[in-house]
């Protein structure tokens, strides 16, 4: 298999004479992006030509003087300039034994990781806060951490029995079981899914002016879900994301992976829009694809060499070539079941027109004639108007149709009513048959996927430049981690393999950003922050805080066979995870971002967790799992804005029990976020998401105060509340999992007492009571 | 949001933050305009009907255009090859003491002529809605990115710490949806905050039904309390302390927003100005108003939607130029030109800019008997006040107003300018995404026109 292989020049390891410290800085500042293989901006600097070629431009760009500056990243030191300029003005003379014609890659993250031997992660991280004179803080209390790690790993609060049963079980390995515990419960696929559907901008409808739906997102949504529920490793997923279809071709479960490309926003429905569409749709899965599994932001380079990274242009076609040959399909989940789906629906259409002709034959005449016996009761004008034509019409008589429609046309209502005996007789039949049609009706057996339409692929150009064709590209990897093209698939093999390479490349443990761009992910989404902040930019900008931790995990993620419950059970059990979130005074002053994490980072809810405690809070939570979105009622006023009309955009869900499941089983529109989510930074599911906003804000603070749905919940909690003796301590141990404190207690008793005077009653006072205990920070803070 | 940024005052939702971004990229002395009023004209106003007079349509009414014109034009509907020529029906007359030369639809307007710099060479390439709309509002065709809006409340703040900085007013349903004002990767502070009519114009602003503003009290003080005491305990993050202040700026917004959108204490002379008590314009009247109160109280941006796809809109040109064009300008006609007088007398045009734009233009060819098609490949806009010199056209289209091709202006040129005139460069406002250092112009805006606009 074709995987990193780098060319060392031999001659580069071993200079002897005047000229070596020049070429070392050019070996280690320059060629990594100027060399054989790759001549980023056109440059290629392997040889003394090359440099006598290129000599002003090398030394004004060094220099830092013009408008081109090199290194992108920062200015070489002043020894490192002066080394190099002296050595090229002095004609670039390499050290015997040649040229290095190219060079190892220098840039950390594009190297294997190293595995610090004998590590863990306290370790990895007591050595970083030694050299900084930082102590780790104290391990936290049992209750913090039970709430801390349900949070973190189902994203809910724990009930009150499982906070008594830890707090009751005094053994050693309380904690480890608790986790292992956690990690067993269906909550855990739910919240971890969410974190992969932002990456994979994941959404229920497409998006733009008509926002159509995409029928079966939610297939893939819950294969998402199944797939941490299971600990499917990390290897194998990526495998099936990328192309499910080729590597697993007798597996539809395995290929439902693909649907991560059917999933974002697109214009397939618009006019027009084809050839536009494909080139955005290619555009979102190169970057989508290089972001989100590589931390290579390779779209800089869609239009010119990446400015700082060594991805030349050529090398975002070569990637972008992989995907040239997809169509979008559905995979069949059962075979015979879509086959039997595809047949009803054609037979149902088919009835579906002649009931429709039916129909209208029966209504349209009675119709017609309830218009014109309106019709003759108005002027002649106005009833020329309505008898002529659309496309006929003059401006003054559209705008007499449009001003009398309503009162001319008459409704369903005034219709129905005319029907004979008989033909009321015959819609009755039409309705019962149009009933009996959707008898057993299930949602097809499909999910959203790719493949591609045959072996044979359109080329790949690169764009046109100054008048000429741009140069034809292959796909393949990119040159700075190894490059080489991508095999061609055997003759008769009926897709291009072009994908199947890219996901082997990808899901190979030699691939050294893989498993350390999802480390760091994981390391992301528990501590605020990853060891590289920029967790889906592993470019040449991007520092690691700990690089040997990162390095240790990455390695670790590969020996676990890439299981996500591993390293789950390797953090949450360190002794960092378990830190109380009180920082030294040291700390904050040292390292306030707590990069080096001597404490826990105390975090707000995401918005799905904020909905999701109320309703477990309030006692309504459903847990029932997967299935079609639901769409639950909104307020007018909140549904204000909507690109289309509200009986297309928003056809609530009938049962109301539904409505109050997780909030990823609500529908995520890509054109309308509800208000309460978007006010808590729930990303808009457009573009990938890899870190969440956290922010403060009043509207913020309106939604959860005033909103419609925490008052719903407010009075369903007042409402278990009415019968408990001490409503108070019950109402807070529901929320914070722990008995008031006095000051607490009687605080809320006061508030309980004088809210039933202002309202007249303590049931409102019990609901103005958990309305505004919904708001407290403790509630809304994981510590 | 981290400790530090919060510590260091760059936290969202802090000024610091925006303080970075001007720092940055505030540069230019030129810069008057402290705030903007950006109307958006929904659904695509008709350049040949409105700013852009060509008598040719009306010379050469019914017939098709020259093959070379044609080629390559591509719109939603007709074929540009087939459709006929249309000529306007509105007359254009000379308004002012420039002359400036726009239709009869807006005789209000033409009171103020010598105020607007209209730009006849506006040019983009998406021809359906939502795609232009993003395109105008956010650089990009595709949603995800942020608005200007939310570009300039990022760079300059806000000034009134009690109501948003970024305020957007609809009439309904917008075909680009809330993308056109959102924050995309820009914090989300940054958003178009939507103002509803009545009395309570944030959602969620009001006090829940059956409370009672006592029992509200009540409740803020009981989160207040029992917030602070937990804090006493945790008060090396201030992330809890912004969060206790959020409470008590969302209930300074709950007294200080209805206020604001009290139209009770403006004189009848400003409500016949505005046209509060007529029909007709006493919707968009109401909103022009408000625009004009929000910038008195420094909201920096305040952008209207004019039409929706579920009412009134310019889009209804599509099979009714005159009734839609006609409805749509009396409508606005006299707000807008009301805005212009109030500013003016308030002061407040010389700081506040005004941008009266589309996503796009119509065609000069008829669609069906009474229509025009999609046009993005010339239409017009206009702006006025921020010391901006009025009276003048910059730019054309060819001689059928198909193609921008004298000082073509981009989206991004138009958004470079909108920003300079704010005081910001616009190769400077960046934000870091995807491993860019991304910018509302992309890699765009090099024909921006502000020394034209100055004069």
């Amino acid at each position: 298999m074709r995987l990193i292989h780098w060319f060392f020049a031999g001659a580069a390891l071993a200079f002897a004479d005047s000229n070596t410290d020049g070429v070392a800085v050019l070996a280690s500042k320059c060629q990594q992006c100027h060399n054989q293989q790759m001549q980023m901006g056109g440059v290629r600097l392997s040889s003394t030509a090359d440099l006598t070629t290129h000599r002003d431009r090398v030394l004004t760009a060094i220099a830092y003087t013009g408008k081109v500056k090199m290194p992108p990243i920062g200015k070489l030191s002043a020894e490192d300039s002066k080394l190099l300029s002296t050595w090229v003005a002095a004609g670039a003379t390499f050290p015997t034994g040649g040229p290095a014609t190219a060079k190892a890659p220098t840039w950390w993250a594009f190297q294997a990781p190293v595995r610090p031997v004998g590590a863990n992660i306290d370790h990895l991280i007591k050595v970083k806060l030694q050299e900084k004179g930082l102590k780790p803080a104290a391990p936290a209390d049992k209750l913090t951490l039970i709430r801390r790690a349900t949070f973190d790993l189902h994203g809910l609060p724990p009930s009150k029995p499982e906070i008594e049963a830890f707090l009751n079980d005094s053994g050693s390995d309380a904690y480890s079981k608790l986790v292992d515990k956690l990690l067993g419960s269906p909550r855990y696929g739910e919240k971890w899914g969410k974190h992969w559907l932002d990456l994979a901008r994941y959404g229920d409808t497409s998006g733009f002016e008509q926002d159509p739906y995409l029928l079966y997102s939610w297939r893939y949504r819950d294969y998402v879900v199944k797939s941490f529920n299971d600990d499917k490793p990390y290897d194998r997923f990526i495998k099936e994301t990328i192309a499910g279809d080729e590597l697993f071709p007798e597996e539809p479960e395995a290929q439902q992976g693909t649907g991560f490309y059917t999933v974002g926003t697109n214009r397939d429905l618009l006019y027009k829009q084809e050839k536009e569409n494909r080139v955005e749709t290619l555009t979102d899965f190169t970057d989508t694809t290089a972001g989100v599994f590589l931390g290579l932001t390779v779209g800089c380079a869609r239009c010119h060499d990446h400015k700082f990274d060594p991805i030349p242009q050529r090398d975002y076609y070569r990637l972008q070539a992989v995907f040239m040959p997809h169509v979008k399909t559905r995979v069949f989940l059962h075979y015979n079941g879509a086959r039997g789906y595809d047949l009803n629906e054609n037979t149902r259409t088919f009835r579906l027109q002649e009931l429709g002709t039916q129909m209208m034959a029966l209504l349209d005449p009675h119709r017609k004639a309830l218009r014109e016996a309106t019709l003759v009761t108005r002027s002649p004008e106005v009833a020329l108007a309505f008898h002529t034509p659309d496309d006929e019409k003059t401006p003054e008589q559209k705008k007499i149709t449009d001003q009398f429609q309503k009162e001319v046309e008459p409704t369903d209502a005034q219709v129905f009513a005319v029907l004979s005996k008989d033909e009321q007789g015959r819609l009755d039949g039409i309705e019962k048959k149009l009933v009996a049609m959707f008898k057993n009706f299930q949602p097809g057996p499909f999910a959203p996927g790719l493949t591609d339409l045959s072996r044979e692929s359109p080329r790949s150009f690169m764009p046109p430049k100054g008048g000429s064709d741009g140069e034809e590209v292959f796909a393949g990897y990119p040159t700075a981690l190894g490059g080489g093209d991508i095999s061609p698939a055997p003759l008769t093999a009926e897709t291009s393999h072009r994908r199947k390479g890219l996901a082997e490349w990808i899901a190979s443990s030699d691939n050294p950003l893989t498993s350390r761009v999802m480390v760091n992910r994981i390391w992301q989404y528990y501590f605020g922050r990853g060891l590289v902040a920029t967790s889906s930019d592993f470019g040449t900008r991007a520092t690691a805080s700990n690089r040997e931790l990162l390095d240790w995990l990455a390695t670790e993620f590969v020996a676990q066979k890439w299981s996500f419950k591993a390293m789950h059970r390797l953090i949450l059990n360190s002794e960092t995870y378990r830190q109380s979130s009180k920082p030294s005074l040291k700390a904050l002053e040292i390292d306030p971002d707590n990069t080096l994490v001597s404490y826990f980072t105390r975090r707000r809810l995401e918005a799905e967790e904020v909905r999701d405690s109320i309703l477990a809070a309030s006692g309504a939570l459903n847990l029932k799992m997967g299935g079609r979105p639901v769409v639950p009622t909104l307020a007018t006023e909140e549904l204000y804005g909507m690109s289309q009309p509200l009986n297309n955009a928003w056809i609530v869900t009938e049962d109301l029990r539904e409505h109050d499941r997780r909030t990823i089983y609500m529908i995520a529109r890509r054109n309308f976020r509800m208000p309460l989510l978007e006010a808590f930074d729930q990303p808009e599911g457009v573009l990938s998401c890899s870190r969440r906003d956290s922010s403060t804000t009043a509207p913020q603070s309106l939604s959860l105060l005033n909103g419609r749905f925490t008052l719903a919940q407010a009075a369903g909690l007042a409402g278990k509340l009415a019968t408990e003796a001490d409503p108070v301590t019950v109402a807070w141990q529901r929320l914070f999992g722990r008995n008031p404190d006095t000051f607490e207690a009687e605080r809320m008793n006061k508030f309980v007492a004088q809210q039933t005077q202002l309202l007249g009653s303590k049931q409102a006072a019990l609901t103005e009571l958990a309305r505004g205990l919904f708001n407290l920070n403790e509630f809304l803070y994981v510590e | 949001m981290t400790r530090r940024e919060l510590i260091q005052g760059t936290g969202k939702g802090f000024a610091g933050l925006a303080l970075a971004g001007m720092s940055q990229a505030q540069t230019n002395a030129l810069a008057k305009a402290k705030n903007i009023i950006y109307i958006f004209n929904h659904g695509g106003v008709s350049h040949v009907d409105t700013f852009d007079p060509k008598p040719i349509l009306t010379k050469q009414n019914g017939s098709t255009l020259p093959p070379s014109f044609a080629a390559g034009l591509v719109t939603a509907r007709i074929d540009f090859r087939k459709a006929i020529m249309r000529g306007s029906p509105w007359e254009f007359p000379r308004y002012g003491s420039s002359g400036l030369q726009f239709s009869s639809l807006f005789p209000h307007l033409g009171k103020h002529a010598d105020k607007l710099a209209v730009i006849r060479s506006c040019y983009g390439d998406a021809f359906d809605h939502a795609p232009a709309m993003f395109l105008s509002c956010t650089g990009s065709q595709f949603p995800g990115r942020p608005s200007i809006g939310s570009w300039a409340v990022y760079g300059l703040g806000s000034e009134n710490k009690n109501l948003p900085s970024y305020v957007v007013m609809s009439d309904g349903a917008m075909k680009s949806g809330a993308g056109a004002y959102g924050a995309g990767y820009l914090p989300a502070t940054h958003q178009g905050t939507m103002f509803r009519a009545g009395q309570n114009p944030v959602l969620n602003l009001a006090t829940p039904a059956g409370v009672s503003s006592e029992a509200q009290k009540e409740t803020l003080s009981l989160v207040n309390d029992l917030n602070r005491r937990h804090y006493a305990s945790r008060e090396d993050d201030s992330t809890l302390d912004a969060r206790i202040k959020a409470y008590e700026l969302a209930f300074r917004m709950q007294s200080e927003a209805p206020g604001a959108v009290d139209l009770t204490s403006e004189t009848p002379a400003t409500r016949q100005l505005y046209g509060l008590d007529e029909p007709m314009t006493a919707d968009f009247g109401r909103k022009c108003l408000l625009a004009r109160r929000m910038v008195e109280r420094g909201v920096r941006f305040v952008q209207l939607f004019f039409g929706t796809n579920l009412g009134d809109d310019w889009d209804s040109a599509h099979d009714d130029l005159l009734g839609s064009h006609q409805k749509m300008a009396k409508k606005s006609d006299q707000p807008i030109a009301a805005l212009l007088t109030d500013l003016h007398a308030r002061g407040l045009l010389d700081s506040t800019l005004v941008v009266w734009n589309s996503e796009f233009g119509r065609t000069p060819l008829a669609e069906g008997k009474n229509g025009r098609d999609h046009h993005p490949y010339g239409y017009s806009m206009w702006m006025a006040g921020a010391g901006i010199k009025g009276g003048r056209a910059l730019g054309a289209t060819d001689e059928f107003g198909l193609r921008a091709v004298e000082q073509p202006k981009s989206i991004h040129d138009v958004n470079a300018t909108i920003l300079r005139l704010m005081g910001i460069d616009h190769l400077k406002l960046t934000w870091r995404y995807q491993g860019r250092d991304q910018r509302l112009t992309d890699v765009h805006g090099e024909n921006e026109f502000t020394q034209w606009l100055l004069g």
